[in-house]
């Protein structure tokens, strides 16, 4: 059952190999249910992987209106 | 007309973006019904098909809610097709008695005239609360105040018999905003449509049904320069009729553990989006899967494009190319055979 608030969450992943969508749901995860979630920039950099954000909207406990990682 | 078997396709147009099909009031369901009919089957979600009081109904076009679409292309839900679905209709207790009045004789201008099951209402037990932002990106997102009192109406709507709800929230109304303003005359993004995104994920989440948003709004003062794009929002009192027709034959979501004889990710045959949008779950999920994505020039906030995340994708330069790579697929036609220059094979070496 769903129940908590709704969080706004903003993230910049550097992208690692294997499951995208993997990787961005875990990271997601760690700040709450995730309810919705989307790549909204990719940053290509020279010897980097490519850094990508990641908008969401989690169903959170925590009272915290925006985090940034 | 193709007589080879339908091809299950996805189309996915996100919603609070800006796309220039697709971004405003159901602008996109001509390149909807094109694509069904290209693909016997199309899979689509209520931002594709809401027009507010324009709608239209194609036993091909299958209405699945965001999340629910997200979790049928992760493979975690499958899609079983009912002939009518009982619409229980879900109203903000924040919604003035009058323009509550007009939602209602809506759903009853719906049963009367269309012949859909709609009924019961319930209206929550407080305001909902919604409010509107965007996040980083520029993108539509906003927030709901009083999450525990949607879904305790959800529920009691279920318990009651409803077998897909219609929820309606009251909306802040902003009549004066420069982003109201622009979005009117196609050149904006639709600052409702975020909220309303997360307003049917949780409820759908939540009671496994179908789900479907539609704003409740005061009306707006004539806009001469109205954009023909966002004109299905400015026809009547409500935005609540189509919400209430794509539901009415919404399939039931079917949890894919149970492994019934419904439509399943598996038969899906291509996935379409926007060549800028392609960092969403299911385009996302559907790529991992092997599933061909047609990536369809339809500029938007985003530029998250096939090259930035090493995507390989058909290019096509509108739906209406999307549609004839659609038929080709069908056909068994390779899309490559289709260009030019078609290079020679080579020896591995």
């Amino acid at each position: 059952m769903i129940s908590g608030q709704l969080r706004p969450v903003l993230l910049q992943l550097e992208r690692q190999s294997g499951s995208l969508r993997s990787q961005i749901e875990a990271a997601v995860a760690a700040h709450g249910a995730p309810l919705r979630w989307a790549i909204t920039a990719v940053q290509q950099r020279a010897d980097q992987p490519a850094l990508l954000q990641i908008e969401a909207v989690v169903v959170s406990v925590g009272d915290r209106q925006q985090d940034e990682a | 007309m193709s007589t080879a078997p339908p091809l299950p396709t996805l189309l996915v147009i996100p919603t609070g973006i800006g796309c220039a099909v697709g971004g405003y009031a159901g602008d996109a369901l001509p390149a909807a019904r094109l694509l069904a009919a290209a693909s016997g089957c199309l899979i689509t979600h209520p931002n594709v098909m809401n027009g507010a009081a324009l709608y239209w109904s194609d036993s091909r076009i299958h209405y699945v809610e965001g999340s629910s679409l997200d979790r049928f292309a992760a493979g975690e839900l499958l899609l079983q097709p009912v002939r009518q679905q009982r619409v229980g209709l879900l109203l903000d207790a924040g919604i003035e008695p009058e323009l509550r009045h007009r939602h209602l004789q809506v759903a009853d201008g719906c049963r009367a005239t269309l012949g859909l099951d709609v009924g019961p209402v319930v209206i929550t037990d407080r305001s909902l609360e919604v409010s509107l932002s965007l996040g980083a990106s520029g993108v539509s997102w906003g927030q709901l105040g009083q999450l525990e009192a949607l879904l305790r109406a959800g529920r009691e709507l279920k318990a009651a018999g409803a077998t897909a709800i219609a929820v309606v929230a009251r909306f802040p109304d902003d009549p004066e905003s420069e982003a109201l303003a622009a979005y009117r005359q196609g050149s904006g993004v639709d600052a409702l449509a975020g909220a309303e995104a997360v307003i049917s994920h949780l409820l759908s989440r939540e009671l496994g049904l179908p789900c479907a948003h539609a704003p409740a709004l005061s009306p707006l003062p004539l806009d001469p320069d109205l954009d023909p794009r966002a004109a299905g929002e400015e026809l009547g009192f409500t935005f609540l009729p189509c919400v209430l027709v794509g539901l009415s034959r919404a399939p039931d979501l079917v949890p894919a553990a149970t492994r019934a004889a419904a439509l399943g990710i598996d038969a899906v045959g291509a996935v379409i989006a926007p060549a800028g949008a392609l960092g969403g779950a299911a385009v996302l999920a559907c790529a991992e899967r092997g599933i061909p994505v047609i990536a369809v020039e339809n500029p938007c906030l985003l530029e998250v494009t096939a090259e930035s995340l090493g995507l390989a994708v058909i290019p096509a330069a509108s739906y209406s190319e999307a549609a004839g790579l659609v038929l080709a697929l069908r056909e068994g036609i390779a899309p490559a055979a289709l260009r030019r220059p078609l290079p020679a094979l080579q020896d591995q070496p």
